[in-house]
Parts: structure tokens; C-alpha cells; sequence
């Protein structure tokens, strides 16, 4: 399987479980759904995928949508404070 | 005739009289502003008048006309002086031709009075001692931009009436606003849902700019814990219903603005009651209950709806037209998205600009809105991480299968909460009616106040990743100290499969009140 250089942005929540805004990685994930569950295996993520969405170079996608080298993933949950 | 024009040469008010002939006239009354030669002990020489035509001209017409329709009068006009004036020179004529006298007066009356409140015209006074200043004195409405340190009483205008409306020059000058978009906000009506952290900067550039009705509804009061990111509210102001408070603020900042307030919680009974005759309807609402009742609406009424939220440090804005080709809300998030599930500001904490800044993004949004121009296009999300100043425009699509879309133009469905939640007068009582309690508090609140019964614990937090410990066949009762998370928890679930499971209503506060 081949590795690809992703970048991965996280918001709200993720980026508190993640310690982090963004970082740049190889994966092996043929899609977001895989990623999520690479990276679910690195930091402790209590949401499950469905309960976000993904967007994929600056629109929001399918969990099944392929990845490619090169793509901007960004994981966000929803929020509501105001 | 233009009913109101400048004229840089003096006056000739025979001939304006002549004017106002007409034979079905039986009244005609003047009014003439003369330069007089002092203000407050200082002797005045000659004046200058300067004004802003483009505008001025248009708010003048709009105050004849007004004139004209209110009192029925047959002719109005005014001419104002611009340019540089000698003492006793005509500064400024009003002239009113009417069937009978009374309207007449009247209507002269009402013409010369809004004119100096309204049409931005400024003075500048040159005085014995050779000094000089710039008095907005036609404008009382604004303290005078200038230099000059005199205070100066102005016959025309007792310092101590309260001044009637802001001067919106500053935003007028923008060529994208200019005296057409001032006047499409001040005919715009805008509903404001929450009048909290994200409210406040709403509705406080709202006002500013001049438009002209706002709705707030917020059923809440203020607490001391609000104030570090509602700066507009005041310590001595907590346990007062904010609707009111903000109502109380918006008048302070501009009379002009017809403001309501709504001291209730937006809910399917009264959504679209609330929203009729608005244009334009904000959410600054912290929760998702309300977040989808307005998605909701926008799709019923066509109403587009601006949205704001915010987490800790970020946010995202998102506008939903509510047609049948953008994305709505619901086209963005899961079915499952519930309040409780990822924190909100008393639980995840924010920090008192996060708010300030979205509400300051949403107000931007709004009036850029009402003046047509550029934004955020439907659909599309801005997502802002505050830390580290990253930002992203997220385009999202209509989502063929969006249960909201499919429902618009269907009256609201009440919320399956009926059943969902249940309601007992003791522990010991839900226990006979065969439920098992799963406590959903966290272990600080749990530690505070123990259950008094045998619980299983699973906090909010952990609700998803342990949910797989449950049986789907058993009746869970789902416990939380006031019913809401548990609620929240309980719908979670029942959409994960467990079908028996339920939420005690208005939890261990509730029983507390029934004992």
C-alpha cells in the first residue's frame, strides 16, 4: 500500500484530544475514514466519525472519498456555544 | 422645485414664497434660521456652512415629503445656505402652503426640527477674537468633531433634551453604503436569538449601524459568570433577564431603533410567530436544539439564517438561506449531533473574546447582508481556530437525502422527546417500573452529590466509546443533575440502537422538587 503525505487540520474538541492545530503526515489511509481510525489510535478521540464531518481541500466530503497526496483534511465536529 | 435643496447665493424668499401659491390654499407659514451675531459670550462674525449633498439632499426630500404626507399639507420646501454667511443673512427657509393654517404651521414646524436633527450640515463660527471652530450644530445629534474648546449653547437646541438619533456619517462615507444602504438598514427588521456572548457584539453594531428593528429573544438572566465575555451587561445587572437588559442597552445606544424583547425560549410553538416580518434572523444561541429549530425555519420561510458558534478558542459562522439548492444545517451535521455531546461554554470553558470576535463576524455578515454585498456564500462554513489563526472557508453541499429539506414546507414535527423522557417522584419509584439508572455526571459532580441508589456510571464523555457496555435489551434510565445531558444522552443512544433506554426528566434537581 502506498504512503501519502496528508496534511490534517483539528478543530474544537480534536484539536484539545490531539494537543495539536494542525501537522503534516504519511499515511497509509486509502481514505478519511481510515485516517480517522489511524489517528483514533494515536490520540484519544472519544468521538466517533459519525458524529463529524470531513473536509477534504476546503469541501466538505464523504468519509469514503479516496485520499490523495497532497490533500488538506480537516476534522470538525460540530459546536454550538454562544 | 426640489422640496429641499442647498443654494450657495443668498436667499430670495419673496420669490420662494411665490412658490407656495396655489389657489386651493388658504394658509402659508415661513420659517427663516437667521446668523446671529453671538454664541455663549462670544462674539460671532460671519458663518460657513458645509454639508455632505449627496445624502443631506435625499434625507431633506425624505423630511418634506414626510411632512407633506403627515399633515396633508399642499406645498412644502426647504433651502438651506451652504458656503460662507454674513450676520443676519437667511441661513435657512421653510416654506408651507396648506388649505387651513394649523396643518401649515405644523408641517413647518416638523420640517425645521428634523432637518437639524437630521441632515448632517455643519457650522463653522468665526469669532471677534479672530478665533474659529467647527460646530455641529444642525446635527445636535453628535458631539461636534472639531477642535475648538468653547461650549457652546446653541438657542436652537437645549443641551439637556435627549439627542434622538447617532450620526451615521462615518459608515455613510463608505462608498458601498452611502445614503441608499443607510436607508435599506434603517428599513431592515433583524431577529436576534440570544442575547449572550455572541449576541452582545450582534446586537450592540446592529444598533450602531442603524437598523431599524430589532428582536431579541433570550429566556435567560443574567449570571455573574456571563459577564467576563458579555462586557455590554453590569455586575448590579445579574438576575435580570438579559432580554430586557439588551432591549435597555440597544435603546441607550440608538432611540432610533424599534427594539423588542422576548424573555422565552424559541421553541416549535412559537418559532414562527417570532420570526414573522423579520428579514433576517441571526442565531447567538448555545445550543443545538435552537441551532436546528432555526435551520428548520429557514427552510419553512425562506428566511436566511446566520449562524455562530463558538468552542473555547474557535468558532464557525455558516448562513443557510433556506432554499431548496444550498446546504442547510443538517445537510452539514449528522442526524446525531445533540447538545451535551461535545461541551459547550460552562462545560468547555471559552475565553472572553472568542465569542466577542464571532458575534463581531456575524453582525459584519448581517449588514453586509442587508446592503447586498459580498460574504459568506449559503452553505459555505468559516471555520476560525483563534489560537492558532487558522481560517477556513468550507464549501458544503445540498445533501440529496437531508431529512430537513425533505420536511421544509411540512409543518414542524413536535419533538420525540415526549416519550423519550420520563418523570418519577423518587429513585425507588423508577426502580419498580424496572429501570436501571446510568448516572451520565462526571465524577466531581457524582462525588458533590451521590445518586442514593445503584448506578452505573458513564459520563457524558465517555457515553460513545463505552456505550458498547450496555445491554439493548435492558430499560435504562439515563441520570444527570437537571435532565438535559441525560436527555441529550439518552437520544444518542436510542439512535445507536438501544431503543428502551430514557431520560429522567428534569433529573435529580426534579426529584428534589417533587419531594
Amino acid at each position: 500500500m502506498s504512503e501519502r503525505t496528508i496534511r490534517v487540520q483539528y478543530y474544537a474538541l480534536l484539536r484539545e484530544q490531539a494537543g495539536r492545530s494542525d501537522e503534516t503526515l504519511t499515511t497509509g489511509a486509502r481514505d478519511a475514514r481510515e485516517l480517522y481510525a489511524e489517528l483514533s489510535q494515536r490520540y484519544p478521540f472519544t468521538l466517533p466519525a459519525e458524529m463529524l464531518r470531513v473536509a477534504i481541500n476546503a469541501e466538505f466530503g464523504e468519509w469514503s472519498q479516496p485520499l490523495k497526496a497532497g490533500d488538506a483534511v480537516v476534522f470538525i465536529p460540530p459546536v454550538a456555544g454562544g | 422645485m426640489n422640496p429641499f435643496r442647498f443654494s450657495t447665493q443668498p436667499l430670495d424668499t419673496a420669490a420662494l414664497q411665490r412658490e407656495m401659491r396655489d389657489v386651493t390654499c388658504g394658509g402659508f407659514a415661513a420659517f427663516e434660521g437667521w446668523v446671529r451675531n453671538h454664541n455663549e459670550g462670544l462674539e460671532v462674525t460671519r458663518l460657513e456652512y458645509e454639508t455632505f449633498a449627496e445624502l443631506a439632499e435625499k434625507e431633506g426630500a425624505r423630511i418634506v415629503e414626510e411632512a407633506r404626507a403627515k399633515f396633508g399639507v399642499t406645498r412644502a420646501a426647504c433651502v438651506h445656505r451652504v458656503g460662507s454667511l454674513a450676520l443676519s443673512d437667511v441661513a435657512v427657509w421653510v416654506g408651507v402652503s396648506a388649505a387651513h393654517r394649523d396643518e401649515a404651521f405644523r408641517a413647518c414646524r416638523y420640517i425645521i426640527d428634523e432637518v437639524k436633527h437630521r441632515v448632517p450640515i455643519w457650522k463653522k463660527e468665526h469669532y471677534v477674537n479672530g478665533d474659529s471652530g467647527w460646530v455641529n450644530c444642525e446635527r445636535c445629534a453628535m458631539p461636534a468633531a472639531h477642535t475648538h474648546e468653547h461650549e457652546h449653547e446653541h438657542e436652537h437646541h437645549d443641551e439637556h433634551t435627549p439627542l434622538r438619533t447617532p450620526d451615521y456619517s462615518r459608515q455613510i462615507a463608505l462608498r458601498e453604503v452611502g445614503a441608499e444602504g443607510q436607508a435599506r438598514l434603517r428599513g431592515a427588521s433583524v431577529l436576534v436569538v440570544g442575547a449572550g456572548g455572541l449576541g452582545v457584539p450582534v446586537l450592540q453594531y446592529l444598533a450602531g449601524a442603524g437598523v431599524g428593528r430589532l428582536s431579541i429573544v433570550d429566556a435567560d438572566r443574567l449570571e455573574p459568570s456571563n459577564l467576563h465575555r458579555q462586557t455590554w451587561y453590569a455586575l448590579a445587572d445579574c438576575g435580570r433577564e438579559k432580554s430586557a437588559l439588551a432591549a435597555e442597552r440597544v435603546r441607550a445606544l440608538n432611540p432610533e431603533v424599534r427594539v423588542d424583547a422576548h424573555a422565552l425560549r424559541l421553541d416549535t410553538g412559537n418559532a414562527d410567530r417570532l420570526a414573522a416580518g423579520h428579514d433576517l434572523i441571526l442565531d447567538c444561541s448555545d445550543n443545538f436544539t435552537t441551532k436546528f429549530l432555526l435551520n428548520d425555519l429557514a427552510l419553512r420561510t425562506r428566511k436566511p439564517v446566520l449562524f455562530a458558534s463558538v468552542y473555547q478558542y474557535e468558532g464557525q459562522l455558516q448562513v443557510v438561506r433556506g432554499d431548496d439548492a444550498t446546504a442547510c444545517l443538517r445537510c452539514v451535521w449528522p442526524e446525531a449531533t445533540r447538545d451535551g455531546l461535545v461541551g459547550n461554554c460552562a462545560e468547555a470553558g471559552v475565553l472572553g473574546p472568542v465569542p466577542g470576535v464571532f458575534g463581531s463576524l456575524q453582525a459584519l455578515e448581517a449588514l453586509k447582508m442587508l446592503l447586498r454585498l459580498p460574504g459568506l456564500h449559503p452553505g459555505e462554513m468559516l471555520i476560525f481556530d483563534l489560537v492558532s489563526l487558522n481560517t477556513q472557508r468550507l464549501r458544503a453541499r445540498r445533501a440529496p437525502d437531508c431529512e430537513a429539506h425533505r420536511r421544509s414546507g411540512q409543518p414542524v414535527a413536535t419533538s420525540a422527546a415526549g416519550d423519550l423522557e420520563v418523570q418519577f417522584g423518587s429513585l425507588a419509584e423508577a426502580h419498580a417500573a424496572g429501570f436501571i439508572f446510568v448516572d451520565v455526571r462526571d465524577s466531581r459532580e457524582r462525588a458533590d452529590e451521590p445518586l442514593q441508589w445503584p448506578a452505573m456510571n458513564l459520563p457524558m464523555s465517555k457515553l460513545l466509546t463505552e456505550a458498547a457496555t450496555l445491554d439493548a435489551d435492558l430499560r435504562y434510565l439515563l441520570v444527570c443533575a437537571t435532565g438535559k445531558r441525560s436527555a441529550a444522552a439518552a437520544s444518542l443512544l436510542r439512535s445507536q440502537g438501544f431503543s428502551e433506554c430514557r431520560s429522567l426528566r428534569g433529573g435529580i434537581k426534579g426529584l428534589k422538587a417533587i419531594a
